[in-house]
């Protein structure tokens, strides 16, 4: 390894992220959205406190509480997945990968089940300001879940190939992008479901 | 390395479920604040360890740990 390629691998410098510079300034735009989202959210509930405390109380907390262990612990995985990418344990890398992307589509079809009986029982977007937040952000969660996946997909098949190309670098950002669903799910969970 | 995921895991799965129960009870203000930390302290969590912020250069860490605690502290104001 010569000069270059450890200055290139060095997290510690401003330029380099785990991850690279380009996914962070995603995930901080995409964090500064979700949290003009989030301002609002509150704001609007501590305007009309006692309709979103009432409509929070239709919602699923028990599929909600099931999700959010199931998105962590699909990026614990992730996390071990990249753990061992590092160590060249390619083909384990992979299967933590595999089992992440399999958490990953669970959490999509329970939100899917969740958002059936919502529409069964007419909470539909113009029901109140409280569901008009509700599907849109939890639905802006559900796409980047679902892209999410279908960059883990592409991340795995990378490592499994023991593609020459694969990089730590395209890894991590590929991690970091399903971590950024996760942080987001965070903040979302507790003030959808808990807080009003 | 294994071990401080591991062990960070256990922390995120713990808060988790006890946000919940807390909430369980009639929500009121100090409830609000433990729910909002706890938030606060998972969203950290997963930075610092899951996408080894850690191991960045401050200026990353900076900007991570200011919204966190930007977020947690709109919420504990407005709610």
């Amino acid at each position: 390894m010569n000069t270059t390629d450890i200055e290139q691998n060095n997290p510690k410098l401003l330029s380099n992220p785990p991850g690279g510079l380009l996914i962070w300034i995603v995930i901080y735009l995409e964090l500064l959205t979700y949290g003009l989202a989030f301002f609002s959210l509150a704001y609007y509930g501590s305007i009309e406190k006692d309709l979103f405390h009432k409509h929070s109380q239709l919602l699923d907390k028990p599929i909600a509480v099931v999700n959010t262990i199931i998105l962590l612990t699909s990026g614990f995985l992730i996390a071990k997945g990249v753990h061992f990418f590092k160590y060249k344990q390619n083909q384990k890398s992979g299967r933590y990968f595999t089992l992440a992307m399999l958490f990953g589509l669970t959490f999509l079809v329970l939100k899917m089940i969740e958002y059936k009986g919502k529409i069964n029982a007419g909470l539909d977007m113009d029901y109140s300001t409280f569901f008009m937040f509700y599907w849109l952000m939890t639905g802006f969660h559900w796409v980047h879940v679902f892209v999410g996946i279908i960059i883990l997909f592409f991340v795995r098949k990378m490592i499994v190939k023991n593609d020459s190309n694969a990089d730590v670098l395209d890894v991590e950002a590929g991690a970091a992008f399903w971590h950024l669903c996760d942080l987001i799910w965070l903040i979302l969970f507790p003030m959808l479901y808990l807080l009003f | 390395m294994q071990k401080s995921l591991l062990f960070t895991y256990i922390i995120l799965i713990v808060l988790t479920i006890l946000s919940p129960l807390l909430a369980t009870y009639v929500v009121v203000k100090p409830i609000i604040y433990i729910i909002i930390i706890f938030s606060v302290i998972k969203f950290l969590l997963v930075g610092y360890q899951f996408m080894e912020l850690k191991n960045a250069h401050t200026f990353w860490k900076a900007i991570f740990t200011i919204y966190a605690c930007l977020i947690g502290g709109i919420l504990m104001i407005l709610l």
